[in-house]
């Protein structure tokens, strides 16, 4: 925390990456912890993970909401709202603008081989985001266990993600992770 | 946004499309695109099966979260930017003002051993709805080597190989799209 540069480090590399954050948020969640822990070591690993777990255990914008804590750590009030911005107001920018261009052109075949390309690429980095997560939840075989269970749930059953969250919290209540 | 006003339709109220969103957003754990389009499009019927998915896939392939791609391409078809603007506001505003108040509480308490430990079982669980998302998602292009491939590889040069986003990005996406490019044509 050094003085107004942290807070506008911050801001600014969230902009930039909220910018390229194809596949959503989770996509750039490595890159944010190794500038945040890594790079400048605003925080701890352990403090991360909680960010995610809280932001992840809570309904409505889960991202934008992880990012604001970050920058509530960062800089307080000012740097949750900062955070906040630098989250959702370039995608929405783009987002908007690309709708309208997508509107002009409907039915072109390049839509179709741009999406063949970039999907699967995409899908590469959200489950690369998955395994830095589970990692830095990492106690344990226990938690690992919990990892894949919650995983396989998820694709093998129609149960609201909320009770795999409230199982995973229960157990680590516990004490068994 | 003048172009809106040609649509014979009714204007949907602002206040609507606040409240639309500001549901799907309290709603939509893990699954918002279940909610936006069981309110748009069955609901409320502001739009077609079609239009919806036309706008989830146009999501797919922007950066940000999907979910408020949708109820910006939502909010812009129906009211242009203003409709943009209230979709967007009932998404974020009241969530995420209580989510942080939510948070801060949390944190205050973060370092009892108890909530310290569920908060890690919960991040453990959260981390497998991530991979599943992913694989969901990926399902659908099972039968194509090329894409399980680029998958792999994307997956690979971050999580072992440690490479920094924008560089993965930027050397899988070009040589992605250019495969299939060649495979579609081939397949003509």
């Amino acid at each position: 925390m050094s003085g107004a540069t942290a807070p506008l480090a911050l801001t600014a590399h969230l902009l930039l990456v909220s910018s390229i954050s194809f596949g959503g948020f989770p996509t750039v969640l490595p890159d944010v912890r190794n500038f945040v822990v890594g790079t400048h070591g605003w925080m701890t690993d352990q403090e991360f993970a909680n960010f995610f777990a809280i932001a992840q255990s809570l309904p409505g914008p889960n991202m934008i909401l992880m990012m604001s804590l970050i920058g509530w750590k960062v800089w307080g009030f000012p740097g949750a709202v900062a955070s906040a911005f630098a989250t959702f107001a370039p995608p929405c920018t783009i987002y908007f603008a690309s709708y309208r261009l997508w509107d002009r052109f409907r039915n072109v075949s390049w839509q179709q081989i741009v999406r063949l390309g970039l999907v699967p690429v995409v899908m590469g980095l959200v489950i690369a985001s998955g395994t830095v997560m589970a990692r830095a939840a990492d106690t344990g075989w226990q938690s690992t266990l919990v990892t894949l269970a919650a995983a396989g749930l998820l694709l093998g059953t129609r149960l609201n993600p909320l009770w795999i969250l409230l199982v995973g919290g229960a157990l680590g209540g516990a004490g068994l992770l | 946004m003048t172009k809106v006003a040609q649509q014979e339709e009714p204007l949907v109220r602002l206040a609507a499309l606040f409240r639309a969103f500001l549901i799907v957003s309290l709603c939509g754990f893990g699954g918002g695109i279940v909610w936006a389009r069981r309110i748009a499009v069955e609901r409320r019927r502001w739009i077609s099966d079609e239009e919806f998915a036309d706008i989830v896939s146009l999501c797919q392939f922007m950066p940000g979260p999907n979910i408020i791609g949708i109820a910006v391409c939502i909010g812009a078809r129906m009211r242009g930017a203003i409709g943009t603007i209230a979709a967007i506001s009932g998404f974020l505003v009241i969530p995420w003002a209580a989510g942080l108040s939510l948070g801060m509480v949390y944190l205050e308490y973060a370092d009892l051993p108890v909530l310290r430990n569920i908060l890690g079982g919960i991040a453990a669980a959260a981390a497998g709805l991530l991979i599943a998302t992913g694989i969901r998602l990926l399902v659908p292009h099972r039968r194509r080597p090329a894409a399980l491939l680029f998958a792999a590889l994307a997956f690979g040069l971050i999580t072992f190989a440690k490479l920094p986003l924008l560089a993965v990005l930027f050397s899988l996406v070009p040589l992605s799209i250019a495969v299939a490019r060649i495979q579609s044509a081939r397949a003509q």
